[in-house]
């Protein structure tokens, strides 16, 4: 194969590098460059997460994804994926099998699966709350549609007084004046008492709700408390284990919970009271301080919506303006007179016209959204299986049992 | 709520008609009601004003003069769900009145929308555009009210079932137990090694005696009525010829997502965490997976269908697309559902038993793809479908190489005691017998999602996958068998080994004809030519020794027979045969058919040449005690003996001494 094509793939400068490694059999000098050019690459990956919002100010380019928007759960579940890739080079590729069944190895690869399995189930949870984020964007969108009727009369806004109180009220925001509770409300966002448990269809007519328990996952299922049983025992290795094998795989194990972490703390997800403490990224490490600076802009908005009173919905951008724009349209439509005056309706269509964008923003993404966290699942999976396959082919009996 | 108790009235615009009209609402309510005629008296004015408005509608310049005709319909249509609201639902709803009023409301808002504006048709939208938002309201609330109630409106019948499963749920034991009791005949356990147990039931071949066959006539899913189903036909259409479409699906679609998947639950389905299924021991996860199995299939033969055509029935005609949509998205919910719990058992630990398990999911899925014929939307489930199918696929495919795996490891340093059939042998057929129920499903999974095809020899050309797989697991035992024979100290102890497993596969092949016609009669000749040398071989080995002591030859010294060597004969054939004799009745042949044809064989070669050896050398030892030492059988106590042999009693010749 003509060199060229090896260009820009950081998997196959593994591979030809692996290639030298089992000819010269067990350099430990190419394994620790091997490992440097991992971390290298997971930090840069992750700085690229940064940089195009902090410096975004002046640099109008168009492939800047605002922090925490759709498009920017996008880039992050890429970089998973992309470091997900290179740990398995890194783990696998050209090595001798037994090391995976050995010291240290034996222990954190079956740590590291049972990690990933948790994963799975984050990935679950979060898929159903983009569904519910899904059903809001289509109550938004009739609010946005109705209130661009002109000449807009009293019927159009209480139809879309009607969608936004069904939508702030899906998302949790307990409305005061008016709130029409209807069976939007069947698939809020659970996040109060784990979704409302079973399924219970109010049989009166009235308040005619029907809240279903989450699909996915168990009702008593804890997104915040799956993240802190994953990064408990996530201890960085020391002494020797820290230029061997052992690194790569804890470094993986932090970037797999951060990813679920910031998934969570994005997206509609069940019970996530107190997520914003339940997982540290170490600090003192120098390839994850672009993870480290992150983690600190995520807490803090987590901490200032914990401040408010309510628990996150999710810090995804779209929804925030979702909510925000949601709330605002509300008032408008509920202190709605006809005739409007024309700089009041002004004011609104400039709302109305961002809502539309931000429903624009969600009908765009968040397909392709489920789509990636359904690709992240089957990587997690497939990865799985491809360690055990090669412990298998080893012929070890002492596969790690998981 | 509020809105519908409470009505406001719409503000309306400047020239407010409203005491102009009040009398005649007065009037039109409460004869509009009851009386049919001037009620259409009303639409037919409307209808006329329609008219005149669609043809202004192109001179931008003109305004148009507003019908009373519009007023009084909204008032009417306004109090026609007042009456709604306090009293019992459905009056309206049946009467095509009241929907014609609907559809009349929601042209007038459209076209006054267009019509060049003046304040007399501002005021008159505004009004309209209001009473139709009530409308809507009105009508969402009773397309919510039908939807919750299912089994409301006409007969309801006693849910199948359900109390059975209730029942069990309650009791983790008995939900296990029961399932394993109720669907044993299709969903039979395939024994763990540790047990090597005998017997395998058959899968029915009939599907119907797994799940309640008549089921179909004790209870209807989804439960609706033939007048709710018109009732929401009708609604549905209204609400999106007045462009409501959006408010109508989402009503739909989530109340229909809890009806099934309250249907789901009821017949016994869980939602379980891809962790708690990681931790959960085989027999556990066995019984998930069996109940999951039983979701998968009911959801394949009757609840998608009638879920297809609850929808098709409500959102029919024009609509019949948005019934597409709508059914697409909750059959995708509820698959993804399905799958999810599909992908997680995947990895949990593989091993040789759970094959047959993940054969019945993979045939469950596979059969769920083509139940959820959706209409070529992004959101088909297909293509997840497809993708889980592949992981069980591979994972099935792992778990018949943990047979190889198994077979291959099996290599204890002791021999099985008296030479029986070997439990790996006994296990491998089984399982190979298993595994030929399931041939079609294991041909398919070999073809489809085997890794890496391994060079075909030139012999393999022209057999299936799974007769290529079989073949080899065949293979690796009987080379595995030939190892374990080695064990054995005594030659024919060996060959009465070989002779035992050989006969107990044969057996299994003539009991199976899926194992016999995969693996074919050219196969199973040669086994039996094998066995035949097996047999020749332990001849040779026990008995030829023997026989040379009933020589003819070599008696006689100087022309006469000696006595000497004659005595010396008879002591060591007794003593020959009394060691055979003692051993060998410890040996086991379990095969009927084949102790008996060793035993004639045996007694075919001894007896007859022991008594001809009788016949013509007892002359020569003295009668009396002499004859008594050394003839120590008669010809018909050798046969009685050599009867003996193989019957794994070793206390046999101990009782006969005393």
């Amino acid at each position: 194969m003509p060199a060229t094509e090896y260009q820009g793939s950081f998997l196959s400068r593994i591979s030809i590098r692996r290639n030298q490694v089992v000819s010269m059999d067990g350099n430990h000098e190419q394994e620790l460059e091997e490992l440097e050019i991992f971390q290298k690459n997971i930090s840069e990956r992750f700085s690229d997460l940064i940089s195009d919002d902090s410096s975004s100010s002046s640099n109008s380019a168009s492939s800047s994804e605002p922090f925490l928007s759709i498009a920017w759960v996008r880039k992050l579940l890429d970089v998973f994926l992309c470091c997900e890739a290179e740990f398995k080079a890194v783990l696998i590729m050209g090595r001798d099998p037994s090391l995976i069944s050995k010291p240290p190895l034996d222990r954190l690869i079956p740590e590291l699966f049972d990690r990933a399995v948790k994963a799975l189930d984050i990935c679950n949870a979060v898929m159903h709350g983009i569904d519910s984020v899904r059903q809001c964007q289509k109550l938004a969108e009739i609010a946005a549609a109705s209130l661009e009727q002109r000449p807009l009369g009293e019927g159009q806004a209480r139809r879309a007084k009607k969608a936004l109180a069904g939508l702030l009220s899906a998302m949790g925001i307990d409305e005061t004046s008016g709130g029409h509770k209807s069976a939007e409300r069947s698939w809020s966002f659970g996040r109060r008492g784990g979704g409302g448990g079973g399924v219970s269809v109010t049989k009166d007519r009235g308040s005619g709700q029907s809240r279903a328990s989450t699909w996915g996952v168990p009702k008593n299922w804890s997104a915040a408390k799956q993240i802190q049983v994953m990064s408990a025992n996530l201890v960085a290795p020391r002494g020797a284990e820290a230029s061997g094998l052992a690194m790569p795989v804890y470094i993986m194990s932090i970037v797999t919970v951060f990813v679920m972490w910031a998934l969570v703390a994005a997206i509609p997800c069940q019970e996530k009271t107190g997520l914003a403490t339940h997982f540290q990224v170490p600090r003192q490490l120098g390839w994850a301080q672009s993870m480290v600076w992150l983690h600190e802009k995520i807490g803090e908005e987590l901490k200032k919506k914990e401040k408010k009173g309510a628990s996150p919905v999710g810090l995804l951008e779209e929804i925030q303006k979702m909510e925000k724009l949601g709330q605002s349209l509300l008032e408008f439509s509920d202190g709605f007179q006809y005739p409007v005056p024309e700089e009041k309706l002004d004011e609104a269509a400039a709302q109305v016209a961002d809502l539309t964008e931000t429903c624009r923003r969600m009908e765009d993404g968040l397909v392709p959204l489920q789509h990636q966290i359904r690709e992240v699942f089957h990587r997690i999976v497939r990865s799985r299986t491809e360690v055990l396959d090669v412990l298998d082919h080893a012929g070890k009996s002492s596969a790690p049992s998981v | 709520m509020e809105e519908l108790s409470h009505p406001r009235s719409p503000s309306l615009g400047s020239g407010s008609p409203e005491e102009i009209i009040e009398e005649d609402t007065n009037g039109s309510s409460t004869t509009g009601n009851g009386d049919d005629h001037s009620l259409s008296q009303v639409l037919e004015d409307v209808d006329r004003f329609l008219e005149k408005l669609s043809t202004a509608g192109g001179n931008k310049g003109d305004s148009v003069e507003v019908s009373d005709s519009v007023e009084i319909l909204s008032k009417t249509v306004e109090s026609m769900i007042d009456q709604c609201s306090y009293q019992s639902h459905d009056s309206s709803l049946d009467s095509p009145a009241f929907f014609g009023a609907i559809d009349r409301l929601s042209r007038l808002t459209e076209l006054l929308e267009e019509a060049p504006p003046s304040p007399a048709t501002l005021g008159s939208l505004n009004w309209a555009g209001t009473v139709l938002q009530r409308t809507m309201l009105y009508l969402e609330d009773e397309l919510r009210t039908i939807l919750d109630h299912p089994n409301d409106g006409g007969c309801k019948p006693e849910p199948y079932g359900r109390l059975d499963y209730n029942n069990s749920n309650s009791n983790n034991n008995n939900t296990s137990s029961y399932k394993h009791f109720r669907f044993s005949a299709k969903y039979y356990t395939f024994n763990s090694p540790s047990g090597y147990h005998e017997p395998i039931e058959r899968r029915p071949e009939v599907e119907a005696t797994a799940v309640g066959g008549g089921r179909e006539e004790e209870y209807s899913f989804p439960g609706f009525s033939p007048e709710d189903v018109l009732r929401m036909n009708k609604i549905a259409d209204a609400m999106i010829r007045a462009g409501y479409e959006s408010e109508c699906c989402i009503i739909y679609s989530v109340m229909r997502r809890n009806s099934f998947k309250t249907e789901l639950i009821n017949l016994g389905y869980e939602i379980v965490s891809i962790e708690d299924l990681q931790r959960m021991q085989w027999d556990s996860l066995e019984g998930e997976i069996v109940s999951w199995i039983r979701i998968v299939k009911e959801c394949t033969k009757s609840l998608f269908g009638e879920e297809r055509k609850l929808c098709d029935s409500v959102f029919s005609g024009r609509h019949s697309n948005v019934a597409g949509r709508l059914f697409g998205g909750l059959a995708r919910a509820v698959c993804i559902q399905f799958l999810n719990f599909a992908e997680a058992a995947v990895l949990t630990k593989r091993s040789a038993e759970k094959l047959f398990k993940f054969l019945d999911m993979y045939e469950a899925i596979r059969d769920l793809g083509c139940s959820v014929g959706c209409d070529g939307r992004t959101e088909d489930p297909e293509a997840a479908i497809e993708a889980a199918k592949a992981q069980i696929g591979k994972t099935a495919v792992g778990m018949f190489g943990e047979l190889e795996k198994s077979i291959k490891s099996d290599n204890g340093r002791t021999p099985v005691p008296s030479g029986a059939v070997h439990p790996l042998t006994r296990y491998t057929m089984n399982y190979l017998e298993y595994a030929c129920v399931y041939k079609e499903t294991l041909e398919q999974v070999f073809r489809q999602h085997k890794p890496q095809h391994r060079p075909t020899a030139a012999e393999e050309a022209g057999r299936t996958e799974f007769a290529k797989q079989l073949i080899r697991v065949m293979e690796l035992l009987d080379s595995n068998l030939e190892m374990k024979s080695r064990l054995y100290r005594d030659p024919s102890l060996r060959y009465i080994f070989l002779m035992n497993n050989g006969r107990y596969i044969l057996q299994k092949i003539k009991g199976s004809p899926e194992i016999h016609e995969v693996m074919g009669e050219p196969w199973r000749r040669k086994r039996s030519t094998n066995l035949r040398t097996y047999h020749k071989n332990y001849q040779r080995e026990t008995w030829y020794r023997l026989l040379q002591c009933l020589n003819h030859g070599g008696l006689s010294v100087n022309g006469k027979v000696s006595k000497t060597v004659l005595k010396e004969r008879f002591k060591s054939f007794n003593s020959m045969f009394d060691d055979i004799h003692k051993t060998q009745t410890t040996w086991v042949v379990s095969d009927e058919q084949l102790q008996s044809e060793l035993r004639v064989s045996i007694s075919a070669v001894v007896t007859p040449a022991y008594r001809s050896f009788l016949g013509r050398f007892s002359q020569y030892l003295d009668p009396g005690r002499q004859s008594e030492k050394y003839i120590k059988y008669q010809p018909e106590d050798i046969e009685s003996l050599i009867d003996e042999l193989f019957d794994g009693n070793p206390i046999s010749m101990s009782r006969r001494r005393t």
